[in-house]
């Protein structure tokens, strides 16, 4: 945009009125703080409910029921949902959750069979553990192997005992997962869970089967092949892919966080009122500088740049200490939106951080586009005649 | 009586290097049109050393705007060195200031965040240069106007004159051919102002440079090799000005 060799000129010229630029520079700082929050909750839903073309995976649950206090499906079903063509395994899962409702901070517990977690196949060999075993989990009937992000949140340390929802486990080791799913759970056994939750249906009852089958492509057929088997049964379910399931049972955040995105937009719109208001009071400041600057030679493009420069610098500096702190908090807040006990990951990658960098110093430079344009076409003796 | 544009053309022998051929300057200030130049004919050599007076109002400023590159006629031909500025486009007219104008303002007009150092090397960034190149030449040209050792000091530390010399460094960086100076001395105490004018006299003989000033004091006018009046945007031949002031010259019986 401008050789390097201008730069010191316009650093000089924020450092100028150093309580407007700082003021600017933070009114910027907080919009991009918003901006890149409501950014990570965006991209967590997409990762949470945008299918992939290699998904394999079902959920089935009871019929109209997305509470997993409601869902209730007799264990029984695996051993005919696994013998539907196409399934490759089916794995009863009982969930019990401290709320229902949506909130930042639930903790869920997910039941399941010991010899579908463990093994060299089982659900833990994609998994990375961080601390403890997953031997010591097999071991021990209250144990639990806990998610990072809800590990971290509540302060959980392998050995320690924690309870929700009237339910006291044993964290045997804590997880990574690439699913936010797994990342803000605590696996127990199944029987466990079962006996321990009492009132969500005892023994033989579980809120839903995990089912993968052996082709992408076959998963809407395997699903109507699972609801019609038990269409007659006294709990008929209802089967969809997993990510269509987040979206349908988290519908509540996921509009609430769809809706956040103009929240965004407005914060852009602030970050460019904020800079434009600045660079247009810089530029009024120094009228009969400009013109100086244009009787040295210098083309009205080169101020033009110039001005614009300074709007870049103000987006960029901002926008960086805006999209840092965000991605900070997010990083070391280990927040996760829940609802009905499934998890929208919030979380920051490096993109988020980039394309922050980008519009931050996209909206500077489009905030210094008209005080520069004007800057630039004025007639330099008429600038000293009227100054 | 004023001079049309027949009066004020030098005899040297290779052509001028500044040329004004019926120069006219018009513009607008609300409803009524001004005219500060009107058909205005002069030759400057090369090394011509010219002081402009005249009233307030008479058109010298817009002169010597003109001749900067800092403005546009409004009628008639401008010729500098055989380009003519008044067909120039905006970009390029501004390219030609930067290497053929050095431009001396009455209040110095100095980039008040920048050091003298940065303030003398601006016009040099728009130069292909290396930065050692570019220290070079902005370090001479400190020491030829005597502030070499105001490197850091910013425009607020340094007197008047101090600034002025920061100015002339800046007129001076790019070896520029023509020097004008819009009253360089006007904001200057006597003192001062004598030291600026003998700086500029240096510096026009030594660099071999034209110089153009335009000034209200005598004193400073005194320095030019020639001087050229002003009134409402005609020269004014030096017969008809002695004319005018003889009756103010006591008479001897």
């Amino acid at each position: 945009m401008i050789a390097p060799k201008f730069m010191p000129v316009v650093f000089k010229q924020l450092w100028r009125h150093r309580v407007r630029s700082v003021l600017t520079l933070s009114g910027v700082a907080i919009a991009m703080f918003l901006f890149i929050a409501v950014q990570t909750l965006q991209e967590g839903v997409r990762r949470s409910t945008q299918a992939a073309a290699g998904d394999t995976t079902l959920v089935v649950y009871r019929e109209n029921r997305f509470c997993p206090a409601a869902s209730r499906l007799p264990q029984f079903y695996v051993d005919r949902i696994e013998k539907i063509p196409g399934v490759v395994s089916a794995v009863p899962v009982k969930i019990v959750v401290n709320n229902c409702r949506a909130s930042l901070d639930v903790v869920t517990f997910r039941g399941v069979p010991r010899e579908n977690l463990g093994g060299p196949n089982g659900w833990a060999s994609k998994w990375q553990l961080i601390s403890g075993s997953v031997a010591e989990w097999e071991k021990r009937s209250d144990s639990a192997l806990v998610g990072e992000t809800l590990a971290a949140r509540r302060g959980f340390q392998v050995g320690q005992s924690f309870d929700a929802s009237g339910i006291t486990v044993t964290v045997a080791g804590i997880i990574r997962s690439p699913e936010a799913q797994d990342q803000n759970v605590a696996y127990v056994h199944l029987d466990f869970l079962q006996q321990a939750a009492g009132k969500g249906g005892g023994l033989g009852s579980v809120t839903q089967f995990t089912v993968r089958v052996d082709d992408p492509a076959k998963m809407e057929a395997v699903a109507e092949a699972i609801d019609a088997e038990f269409r007659a049964e006294a709990d008929p379910t209802m089967t969809s892919p997993e990510k269509a399931f987040v979206a349908q049972a988290g519908a509540d955040i996921v509009e609430i966080v769809k809706f956040t995105q103009w929240l965004g937009w407005g914060c852009l719109a602030a970050v460019l009122a904020l800079v434009a208001n600045a660079i247009v009071l810089s530029v009024q400041d120094r009228i009969k500088e400009h013109a100086v600057l244009q009787t040295l030679g210098f083309r009205s493009s080169l101020i033009a740049r110039l001005i614009v420069s300074e709007g870049m610098l103000i987006g960029v500096l901002g926008g960086a200490i805006g999209t840092g702190i965000a991605l900070s908090v997010v990083h070391f807040g280990n927040f996760s939106l829940s609802q009905e006990g499934l998890s929208i990951g919030v979380s920051a990658s490096w993109s988020v951080l980039v394309w922050g960098l980008i519009i931050s110093a996209g909206v500077g430079i489009v905030a210094g586009l008209v005080p520069a344009w004007r800057a630039g076409r004025r007639e330099i003796a008429s600038c000293f005649r009227a100054v | 009586m004023t001079t049309n544009h027949t009066n004020h053309r030098t005899n040297s022998s290779g052509p001028p290097l500044i040329q004004c051929r019926r120069l006219t300057k018009t513009y607008k200030k609300g409803d009524n049109t001004i005219t500060p130049l009107q058909e205005l004919d002069l030759d400057v050599p090369t090394g011509d050393f010219l002081a402009l007076m005249g009233p307030s109002g008479s058109g010298k400023t817009t002169l010597l705007n003109l001749i900067a590159g800092i403005d546009r006629p409004s009628g008639g031909n401008l010729i500098i060195g055989g380009t003519d500025i008044s067909t120039l486009s905006r970009s390029k007219l501004a390219d030609w200031r930067s290497v053929n104008v050095g431009y001396v303002f009455q209040l110095y007009n100095l980039v008040p965040v920048l050091t003298a150092y940065e303030n003398v090397e601006l016009p040099l960034l728009l130069h292909s240069m290396s930065a050692k190149d570019r220290h070079e030449k902005v370090q001479t040209a400190m020491q030829l106007v005597g502030i070499a050792d105001r490197h850091d000091h910013y425009p607020r530390q340094l007197s008047g004159g101090q600034e002025q010399r920061v100015a002339i460094a800046r007129a001076i960086v790019t070896d520029p051919t023509i020097i004008v100076g819009d009253e360089p001395t006007g904001d200057l105490d006597q003192e001062s102002a004598q030291a600026i004018m003998d700086l500029m006299v240096q510096l026009c003989e030594d660099l071999g440079k034209t110089l153009i000033i335009v000034t209200h004091d005598a004193k400073s006018a005194a320095y030019a090799k020639r001087t050229l009046h002003l009134e409402k945007g005609r020269l004014i031949e030096a017969a008809v000005l002695a004319a005018r002031r003889a009756p103010l010259v006591p008479q001897e019986a």
